[in-house]
């Protein structure tokens, strides 16, 4: 009996391991292996562009637009944001603890850790070598375009180009780095991103091109005001045979069914995704949730200047907002004022409300955008020649409004081209960066208009370096004003 | 003969007792006498008992029906004594034929044995502070056995997730030590230990609060609980030990007894509370001074407003008086060599929710034998299955707010119709653009849970030589957790997700297994010296491993509504399946020595290493030793002159160490996380870093020091226990943030230390004790005071994470207790003269007369989130419960009262029912708006949808006082027992939760709507409501 309890005893002990061998969890040491994983491991840096890890809100999608939509004279905020957070970024009155602006960047550094981690370790794997580089530059691509936003967000700031190696604290403190080093880095990637192919087909449609990287140097250059370089990348991405043309009809630059068209250079990519994974445009949520029109989406344009700016004839104008809802309980239509957005909705989703599962791609860079950085950076090298009224009267026609008024000076015409690309990007994350690269007290020139915006000042050209990222790293600087 | 029965009471966990010696005949007869010996609480025979005429060797047994019968030589009257094993001898002058002898149990508290960690020991010897609960108090009926524990032992807090019948509870012994993981305690269930995982009893294929996996275990088949508390008791287990332990013993058959018990019980309950919402006029009147806020024509006119009336009460519509009953048929006995007990139960409690209820179906094998003088064998299995019909809400474990369907119930308008004319749902109103009605929304969704489970161990016992015994067990717990939910092509739900309104039905299905296997092997030496020295002596070798596998699959977008849940086939569109699975071990040494000379000086000394498969390579291992000292003052020879007065002095004194190793599995290593993009349209799977590796993760230590007293006072009529203690947790598992910059929001690391001290007593009274009348009260008391020492170099504190669009109520701080809450002081509203004074306002907010007036506490002249500070915390101060117990003859009356004191709770729903909006109800507190017509009010006046910020206001006391149960029963005499030929019968009636004193305004101050989350305690956003229960009961056993 003893015997057996023994030998019992033994042969439990020897069956009991305390090694891990997860069943349901990858470690970094099983993977980086294969063509497969690093493919994975380079959507998964495309994810974060529409997916935030933590089940928060993306960041192209919601809450970027806090910063670039709230953050500019397009909204301030919506009595359904209950967030005060949320709230601060529309009246100019947030602090360096806001949530929302930590959430940015937060999703920003996510990203590029990823795209850090594609770069250094998809080289080391043994698969062809065409698709291999290709990845890499993807990878840079979108590294390229975080930091871009980065820098224009915050100025300076730390620049990550790998994967932290230990889990001291200590040992990732870093010092902000120079703007002109952050771009310098931007600069490379794209260049490199630039040898990426022109288009994909099928399965690998959405993916960044070539183009996508000519057009993002194009703005980077454009931001720099380094109008010689810009011109050339635009010149590149015009006539350098990509087929980029605007859709005649502006509504299918929002739709599923036109998605990834001749008009769209860069999109961060939904789907429909009937709750299969949580990657949500959440742009148009909420547009449905009542008849009654005191209760709001999570969006509004700031006052109803916004929507008069656009002429009665401007096909922008029915795109972009809607003004009334037709009710089958009573039978009638609902009408709201200030009217509302709708850029967003997803018209193929049924029913309707069921805006959560809109599979509306967000548009990053588009041809219009680089018709009127075409019009603009022409403007500055030359003024106003033919050439520069040419692009913006292509995206002024497209909208069925009349040409911009000839003989303007460079200076009028500059300003036009601003209203122009206010009224074509509406909610497209490009309002704020407008503002505040025209340099001065732009911004807050713009801010101080609205009354709401109570804590609008000229240090709103940057935004503050979360507090808790200083409160771990006393290396890092604050913003000049906060 | 004697050593067999020496050998039977030992092995039956019953210290040798001396009783008298041999039997002899008696020749000459002058004399007859018959009698039966019966317990004196609960009038049943007890059989063996030894009957002696006092001064003679002439003694008998009673048999099996507790009679017994004498012829002697003795002419009545003369003087017997009773002596029965655990109970008190009694001497009786026996004068005529037949006799009743009552006995009395002996409650003399250091002569009982105690079970304890690996073994038990005399109550005497023993170092450490352990505390059993009574009798009285496990015989209330109860859904789930941690619902008892509330009150009855100082140091452990019990606090009910919600109202839901079979959800959660958490449960603490002397507060927590660790900030981010595990800080409820171990359960050993008949020598098989339990880390208490809800997470098994959920799929994630359902949504709604989590469902109790204690809730298998029938609550009746316990036959005791003891509450390991301090180090010297609780480092036999280590690394599970720092939470404290609760040992649950099942009942056991009694020797020379074959008993058949049936115990029913039947009842209804009521919701305890409902809130105070507007009616109807109410709030049009509401939504008129919104409008008029942002300037717009009011919504109703006059007339129109006393036109809407009362409008629907959509609170009450939802609930319902519900009825409760429980059965349960036992059959046990035992001879010289078996004992056994063979039981099954049947328990069903409806929700007083529309929709929801509970089931229990179980049955449970004890059996134990002698196979021979060295070898004995037991096993202890029951099976159970528990059904939960959850009201849907907020997904279990998430973090993030959603309403449950009952809070959302309580927002929809008054204005809203619930039915047509022709009597069904109303799914039209101008306030929402879905056409659903939320009662019909909870009538109509399946969202269920099956919860099945198989605890079973076997152990054998072989006397390897006198005084050494090998004891191997070996057990599995295997919990299966089937979910079903449906939401029906016309429901909405709270919160969007799983809705089958927008989805055109919405099916989901989850499975979920886990096993955990056990292997403990020990050898016991136990050994008097001369009667003077008493060593005992546990080691051990044991083995954990623990497996769980889950799967849920979901498809939407049904044809009709017909299959629900059953047939995935009929949809059209599939939902994206998932699943998970997880392994750990943990392997352990150890080690005990208890030590007694004379039973007044004891000395325990323990050890155990643990080795747990969760942690960092270079850190699985882990030692826990303990020492603890007690000397029985009490049986001193100066202690004689105290006489009566003072009796049973004991003084305790232990150290030790103990862990948590409470991380998810996996936790130590470099883990990839799927994320997804679209490419073409098509899901791609993308996988990417989300935790750094650290190698070195280790165990959370918790270091304790208990001093304690135990004294009787006036003949021990009076019992108390004292303890304090101090327990100082460090190298605590914490995420610790980590610059956003590098990718990574947190490492887990062992970083800070948290402390908490305490005081605890109980006090138990024989008020009146006589054999007509006894009444015995219990008062037990806990002080614990929670404090965070350090949060690792540079972090003072930080916000744990809040949910999406949510500011965090709560705050993690040095210096505060775990689970703070950090807010605004307001100091009522605007008024006109503090506008002129110029008084700070919230910043980036235009406030005016009538707005909540906030402190500006930093004095800086503006009101920012710097000004947020402590606001109390959700950990009380003290907690207390106060239980009664009287016999009468017959009758039995018992009542427990139980409190807290000191703890805040966020009242988020009330904070919720106060935001005025254009579309939802509201609470009633808002008829004392400020407005024009009202200036002195004191509620700030209505706008549209103003920002709700954490606030003094919604910081609420959530101190109590509840009387838990009332018992009135009553006995039948033995008499009328004959009669019937039952052994025993009892018939009672019980009130459960009928009244309660609290200052806070929720539905019930025990709640808890983030479950076990550490950190965010106390918080309030619309539980399942509480319920007042009122039950009658019969137990009978022939």
């Amino acid at each position: 009996m003893k015997k057996l309890s023994i030998l019992f005893l033994l042969a439990v002990v020897s069956c009991n391991k305390l090694d891990e061998n997860p069943d349901s969890v990858i470690t970094v040491s099983q993977f980086y292996k294969t063509q497969s994983d690093a493919i994975s491991a380079v959507s998964a840096v495309y994810s974060a562009l529409n997916t935030d890890a933590a089940g928060d809100f993306p960041m192209y999608g919601r809450n970027m637009n806090l910063l670039t939509g709230n953050g500019s004279d397009d909204q301030i905020f919506s009595p359904s944001n209950t967030n005060t957070d949320v709230r601060a970024l529309g009246t100019a009155t947030y602090v360096p603890a806001n949530d929302r602006i930590k959430k940015n960047w937060q999703q920003h550094y996510f990203g590029i850790s990823r795209a850090n981690v594609a770069i250094d370790n998809i080289p080391n794997i043994n698969f062809d070598t065409t698709v291999r580089t290709r990845l890499v530059r993807e990878a840079k691509f979108v590294r390229a375009l975080l930091y871009f936003n980065i820098v224009r967000f915050w100025g300076d700031a730390p620049l990550i180009l790998h994967d932290p190696t230990s889990i001291d604290v200590d040992a990732q403190k870093v010092k902000r780095a120079p703007k002109d080093s952050v771009y310098a880095q931007i600069i490379s990637d794209l260049t490199d991103a630039t040898r990426l192919p022109a288009t994909y087909s099928g399965a690998n449609i959405g993916r960044a091109t070539s183009g996508a990287a000519h057009a993002l140097l194009a703005k980077v250059y454009a931001t720099r005001r380094d109008w010689a370089n810009a011109l050339t990348e635009i010149n590149t991405v015009i006539n350098g045979g990509y087929g980029y043309d605007l859709f005649s009809n502006y509504l299918d630059v929002f739709q599923q069914a036109t998605k990834n068209g001749k008009e769209h250079i860069f999109s961060v990519q939904f789907g429909t995704n009937l709750g299969a994974k949580n990657s949500q445009q959440y742009l148009s949520s909420g547009d449905f949730s009542s008849f009654n029109t005191a209760v709001y989406p999570g969006d509004l344009p700031a006052d109803s200047t916004l929507y008069q700016l656009f002429a009665a004839t401007d096909t922008r104008r029915a795109v972009t907002f809607f003004t009334s809802l037709y009710n089958s309980a009573t039978g009638k239509y609902v009408t709201f004022t200030p009217a509302r957005f709708a850029k967003f909705i997803d018209y193929s989703i049924s029913p309707l409300t069921n805006q959560a599962q809109s599979g509306v791609n967000f548009p990053v860079i588009r041809f219009a955008d680089i018709l009127l950085l075409d019009a603009e950076v022409l403007n500055e090298v030359n003024g106003p020649i033919s050439d520069a009224y040419a692009a913006i009267n292509r995206v002024r026609s497209r909208a069925n409004i009349p040409d911009l008024t000839p003989g303007l000076n460079q200076a009028d015409f500059r300003d036009s081209v601003f209203l122009e690309r206010r009224k074509e990007f509406i909610q497209e994350g490009m309002r704020w960066f407008d503002l505040s690269r025209r340099g001065g007290n732009y911004l807050y020139d713009a801010l101080k208009k609205f009354p709401d915006k109570t804590g609008a000042a000229p240090k709103d050209t940057l935004f503050p370096i979360p507090q808790s990222e200083r409160d771990i790293n006393s290396e890092l600087t604050q913003n000049p004003g906060w | 003969m004697k050593k067999v029965l020496l050998l039977i009471s030992w092995l039956s966990g019953i210290a040798p007792a001396t009783l008298w010696a041999q039997s002899v005949s008696d020749p000459v007869i002058n004399s007859t006498l018959t009698g039966t010996v019966i317990d004196s609480k609960t009038q049943t025979p007890l059989i063996g008992v030894l009957v002696r005429i006092k001064g003679t060797t002439n003694q008998v047994l009673t048999d099996t029906k507790g009679k017994f019968n004498f012829k002697t030589g003795q002419k009545l009257p003369y003087i017997l004594e009773a002596a029965y094993i655990g109970y008190k001898k009694q001497e009786i002058k026996a004068e005529a034929s037949p006799l009743l002898i009552s006995l009395q149990e002996n409650e003399s508290q250091l002569n009982e044995v105690v079970v304890v960690g690996y073994g038990t020991q005399r109550k005497s010897d023993i170092t450490g502070s352990v505390a059993s609960i009574s009798k009285a108090l496990l015989a209330q009926p109860a859904a789930s056995f941690d619902n008892l524990l509330q009150g009855t032992v100082p140091g452990i807090a019990v606090t009910q997730s919600s109202g839901q019948p079979g959800s959660t509870a958490t449960i603490r012994v002397r507060g927590g030590n660790s900030i981010s993981f595990g800080n409820a305690p171990l359960y050993v269930i008949d020598g098989f230990i339990i880390y208490n995982n809800n997470d098994y009893a959920n799929t994630g294929a359902s949504n709604g609060g989590g469902v109790n996996a204690l809730s298998t275990i029938n609550p009746s088949d316990i036959e005791s609980i003891e509450v390991l508390k301090d180090a010297s008791a609780t480092a036999i287990y280590g690394s599970r030990g720092a939470n404290g332990v609760i040992i649950i013993t099942t009942k056991r058959g009694r020797r020379g007894h074959d008993e058949v018990s049936y115990n029913v019980y039947a009842g209804s309950q009521q919701v305890s509370k409902t809130l105070k919402l507007l009616n109807a006029s109410q709030w049009g009147s509401l939504i008129n001074d919104v409008n008029t806020s942002t300037g717009t024509a009011k919504t109703y006119s006059d007339s129109a407003l006393a036109a809407l009336g009362q409008g629907s009460d959509w609170q009450n519509a939802a609930i319902r008086k519900a009825s409760v009953q429980n059965h349960e048929l036992s059959f046990s006995g035992g001879d010289e060599k078996s004992r056994y007990l063979v039981s099954a139960n049947y328990f069903n409690q409806d929700g007083i929710v529309l929709n929801t209820g509970f089931k229990r179906y179980s049955a449970r094998v004890n059996y134990e034998r002698s196979v021979s003088e060295r070898l004995k064998i037991a096993t202890n299995v029951f099976g159970s299955q528990s059904i939960e019909d959850k009201l849907y809400g907020n997904t279990y474990n998430s973090i993030n707010f959603q309403n449950t369907a009952f809070a959302n119930l309580l927002q929809v308008s008054p204005v809203a119709k619930i039915n047509n004319a022709d009597g069904s749902y109303n799914t039209t109103s101008p306030y929402s653009a879905n056409p659903t009605n939320p009662i019909q929304d909870i009538v109509s969704t399946i969202n269920r849970t099956y919860l099945r489970r198989i605890l079973g161990n076997a152990s054998l016992e072989y006397k390897l030589f006198k005084d050494l015994t090998l004891k191997v067990t070996g057990g599995a717990d295997l919990i299966n957790t089937k979910q079903n939910y449906y939401s029906p092509s016309y429901a909405g739900s709270p919160g969007g997700s799983g809705t089958g309104y927008s989805s055109g039905g919405y099916a989901s299905v989850g499975n979920l297994t886990a096993t955990t296997w056990i292997n403990e092997n020990t050898i016991t030496y136990d050994h008097a010296f001369g009667n003077k020295h008493f060593l005992n002596v546990v080691a051990g070798y044991t083995m954990q491993h623990q497996k769980d596998e889950s799967a849920v699959a979901s498809a939407q977008k049904f044809p009709n509504d017909l299959t629900s849940f059953n047939n995935l086939n009929y949809a059209s569109t599939a939902v994206l399946s998932v699943s998970d699975g997880h392994q750990s071990s943990l392997n352990s040494y150890l080690a005990r020595a208890n030590y007694s000379y004379l039973h007044k000086y004891n000395v325990t000394l323990s050890v155990r290493a643990d080795g747990s498969s969760k942690l960092g390579a270079n850190n699985r291992w882990g030692y826990f030793p303990s020492l603890g000292v007690s000397w029985n003052a009490g049986k001193e020879e100066f202690a004689k002159q105290w006489g009566t007065v003072l009796t049973d002095l004991k003084v305790r004194l232990s150290a030790g160490r103990t862990g948590n190793s409470e991380v998810p599995p996996y936790s130590s290593l470099a883990a990839l996380s799927p994320s997804n993009y679209y490419f073409n349209n098509a899901l791609v799977t993308g996988i990417a870093p989300t935790q750094i590796a650290n190698p070195d993760l280790k165990w959370e230590t918790t270091s304790q020091y208990n001093a304690g007293v135990d004294f009787g006072l006036l003949d021990s009529r009076i019992n108390v226990t004292f303890d304090a203690y101090y327990k100082k947790t460090t190298d605590l598992l914490l995420n610790v943030p980590f610059p956003l910059y590098t990718g990574y929001s947190s490492v887990l690391q062992n970083v800070g230390s948290v402390e908490n001290k305490g005081i605890e007593f109980s006090i138990t009274s024989d008020n009146i004790k006589n054999k007509e009348l006894t009444w015995k009260t219990t008062l037990t008391f806990a002080a614990n005071k929670n404090k965070i020492l350090n949060l690792g170099t540079g972090i003072d504190y930080y916000f744990p994470l809040a949910p999406t669009g949510y500011v965090s109520p709560v705050i993690v701080k040095v210096g505060a207790p775990v689970g703070t809450f950090w807010g605004y002081n307001t100091a009522g509203l605007i008024t006109a003269s503090d506008l002129s004074k110029g008084i700070p306002t919230l910043t980036g907010v235009s406030q005016q007369v009538g707005d909540t007036k906030y402190i500006d506490t930093n004095g800086d002249g503006s009101i920012t989130t710097a000004d947020k500070h402590n606001l109390g915390s959700a950990q009380p101060k003290f907690t207390f419960g106060l239980s009664n117990s009287i016999n009468y003859k017959g009758f039995d009356l018992s009542f427990l009262f139980q409190g807290s004191y000191g703890n805040k709770i966020f009242n988020f729903l009330q904070q919720k029912l106060e935001i005025p909006t254009l579309s939802l109800n509201a609470s009633t507190t808002l008829l004392d708006r400020y407005s024009a017509t009202n200036p002195n009010g004191k509620v700030a006046k209505a706008t549209n949808a103003p920002v709700a910020q954490v606030t003094d206001r919604y910081i609420e006391n959530g101190s109590y006082v509840k009387l838990k149960n009332l018992s009135l029963g009553y006995t039948f005499s033995r008499g009328f027992l004959e009669k019937i030929h039952a052994k025993q019968l009892r018939l009672y009636v019980t009130a459960q939760n009928i009244l309660t004193w609290t200052k806070y305004t929720g539905l019930d101050p025990e709640v808890n709507f983030f479950d076990s989350d550490n950190t965010k305690q106390g918080i309030d956003y619309g539980a399942y409501p509480s319920t007042k229960t009122l039950l009658a009961g019969l137990n009978i056993t022939f």
